[in-house]
């Protein structure tokens, strides 16, 4: 094939002879690409901003609380009140191997915490050791609660970064240092800075955490607790477990297995699930609406060829008549067609990246923020390039048939 | 014989079949410098075109220099068309959004020739036809004659075997016509090119050296007017 520096030329000659029709058409295919790969950036990224929310919670987690019954079982009627208790961890952890994890959490809600004349109201937590399982700490000063705190019933506490941030306005390491939570001291041992914000009995950044048998007689509990996480070992997947806990709990609480109220289980799984299958539709809508636009674009740029062609009618029959072969001819148009699409598409992509760079700085200079990526990937541009040149190609074909399809003397006689 | 027509026959089919050319027969020898005219409608023009392999005929035989050209592909007739042929238009057919260079070197574009190669080709060219300071000109700033004169550097540039003419001056004043003419006369007179210009016009016939006459689709009478006083009023100029 002929090609050279001035087959390029002739393309920048023939785009840029039609400047504002070329600008319009372009601006079809620009709209298109740059809509697609915006929203395919934007989504990523809200994506990630949901994700933080979990940050640090185990994928695998089930979090079961009481509540009143909601069907007659054995004699009893409906709506009686019952508490899960400690037997319960032991039982879960004899009769279900599947298990890793049970522990119980108890809480209390808008808690005074007081450090000198600052305080702040957070929620106050008891947990064992274990609890970690659940709920990955993301400690910044000190360490977590561990057995031998629970064992002896110190009276030590892990703080949330809010907590923190308003009990220790100065900064630096607080452990060592005591606050007063309630009626009672407890000496700080760790920072936890893990900012997710899914909360078990309160977010953990607004909380201060205590060994678990500080907080039940702190609370005067007695045996009851107020939750029990659980997290399945690997490979188990807690939606098939949840029917077995059930009836484990149902068996010993005497309320129906089948009462889905009376033992109320938050399954992190269906839920994570749930965000999976939201943003698988929300990318489909995302690509249908992005390549649709583009479509419409290259629809354009396919019309406007068509016109171009038939304008040039002389021209390519006066081509046709100097020497120039079919094929000669089908190239040019198609060139032409491929030259505007990627033009105003490269133009789209720089536009995306540089606004999508504008989201992300915004996004990620409010507070609260995780650092969300928005930004699409190189090889995403890249792929979109080469859409743009195939679509190029495809808009060229039907014009380029047509173009061929002239002949030396229809054009002389159309003169 | 470098043009060789054998019975040719072309029949259109646009509705009611219009048989154009009813046998044509007719040889022209290299260098030889001919007319061929006729009335609108005698089918002078399609007999350009197949001359030009710009349209097919349905019979006979047509030879260029002994090749049969016949049943072509599109690819090869554009081939032919680039290397034995040069064509001259009457409405000029210049790329009017290329200068006046650019529009020379087009035919060796299609030949594959390098960029610097065919610029100084066309410049050349262009040099030789008096246009050196107009080479970087567009069409429409040009004058009629000037147009044809590039017109005729494209259609000599690639070395062509025949180079045809349709109506060359038809859209040109009586002054620029002669000057066209004599032009065409010079080239087949000092470089030997094998020139075939279709036209009814007498005036323009007169200046070539044979007068091939047409009419409703068979050739008539071929005059010998190497005299150039074939037309009882175009002996000194061409008449308009």
């Amino acid at each position: 094939m002929k090609f050279d520096i001035d087959s390029f030329r002739e393309i920048a000659d023939a785009l840029v002879r039609n400047k504002s029709r070329s600008l319009l058409t372009g601006f079809g295919v620009f709209w298109g690409i740059f809509m697609l790969l915006f929203m395919v950036g934007g989504g990523a990224g809200l994506k990630q901003v949901i994700g933080s929310n979990f940050e640090g919670f185990a994928t695998n987690t089930a979090i079961m609380i009481s509540s009143q019954t909601t069907k007659p079982w054995k004699g009893f009627k409906e709506g009686r009140y019952w508490s899960l208790t400690y037997t319960d961890v032991d039982r879960l952890k004899l009769m279900m191997p599947e298990l890793e994890t049970v522990t119980p959490v108890i809480s209390s809600w808008g808690t005074s915490i007081i450090r000198g004349k600052d305080s702040y109201s957070g929620s106050y937590k008891g947990v064992y050791a274990d609890y970690v399982k659940i709920e990955e700490p993301q400690l910044k000063y000190g360490r977590y609660i561990n057995e031998t705190d629970v064992l002896q019933e110190r009276k030590v506490c892990v703080i949330g970064k809010r907590v923190y941030n308003n009990l220790f306005p100065e900064g630096g390491d607080p452990c060592g240092s005591f606050i007063r939570v309630g009626p009672a001291y407890y000496q700080v041992i760790g920072v936890d800075f893990s900012d997710g914000n899914i909360s078990i009995s309160g977010r953990t950044s607004e909380s201060v955490t205590v060994p678990l048998p500080v907080a039940q007689k702190i609370l005067n509990r007695g045996a009851t607790v107020d939750l029990l996480c659980v997290t399945g070992r690997s490979g188990v997947r807690m939606t098939d477990q949840e029917p077995r806990i059930r009836q484990v709990i149902a068996r010993q609480h005497l309320f129906d297995p089948s009462d889905k109220q009376a033992l109320f289980i938050i399954n992190t799984e269906q839920l994570f699930t749930l965000i999976d299958n939201l943003f698988t539709g929300v990318n489909f809508l995302i690509w249908l609406v992005g390549l649709g636009t583009i479509l419409a674009g290259v629809i354009g740029v396919s019309n406007i060829m068509m016109v171009t062609v038939k304008e040039r009618t002389t021209e390519i029959g006066i081509r046709r008549a100097i020497g120039a072969t079919p094929r000669d001819i089908l190239s040019q148009i198609i060139l032409e067609s491929i030259s505007l699409t990627l033009v105003a598409g490269s133009f789209g992509i720089v536009f995306a990246v540089q606004l999508l760079r504008l989201l992300e700085t915004i996004v990620n200079s409010m507070p609260d923020s995780a650092g969300a990526s928005f930004q699409i990937g190189f090889w995403t541009a890249v792929l979109a390039a080469l859409l743009l040149t195939a679509l190029g190609v495809v808009a060229g074909l039907a014009p380029a048939s047509r173009a061929m399809a002239i002949k030396p003397v229809d054009a002389m006689r159309d003169e | 014989m470098l043009i060789e027509l054998k019975d040719v026959n072309k029949t259109y089919n646009n509705g009611q079949p219009l048989h154009v050319l009813k046998g044509i027969n007719l040889s022209i020898d290299k260098g030889e410098f001919v007319s061929i005219m006729g009335a609108s409608g005698s089918g002078k023009s399609t007999l350009l075109n197949i001359l030009g392999i710009l349209d097919n005929y349905d019979t006979g035989e047509y030879y260029i220099d002994g090749r049969l050209i016949k049943g072509l592909t599109e690819k090869q007739a554009a081939d032919y068309r680039n290397r034995l042929i040069g064509f001259i238009f009457q409405s000029f057919n210049l790329i009017s959004f290329k200068t006046a260079v650019e529009n020379v070197e087009l035919p060796l574009f299609y030949q594959g020739v390098s960029r610097a190669r065919r610029h100084q080709m066309a410049m050349e060219y262009l040099d030789r036809l008096g246009l050196a300071d107009w080479a970087g000109h567009y069409p429409n700033e040009m004058s009629g004659g000037q147009k044809q004169r590039v017109a005729i550097a494209r259609a000599l540039i690639t070395g062509p075997k025949i180079l045809l003419a349709d109506e060359p001056t038809g859209a040109l004043d009586s002054k620029t016509s002669e000057e066209v003419m004599q032009l065409l006369s010079k080239l087949n007179r000092e470089d030997g090119v094998t020139i075939i210009v279709v036209t009814h016009e007498s005036g323009v016939a007169n200046c070539t050296d044979k007068i091939v006459h047409i009419k409703d689709g068979i050739i008539g009478r071929i005059e010998d007017n190497r005299a150039h006083n074939a037309s009882a009023f175009g002996t000194a100029t061409i008449m308009k």
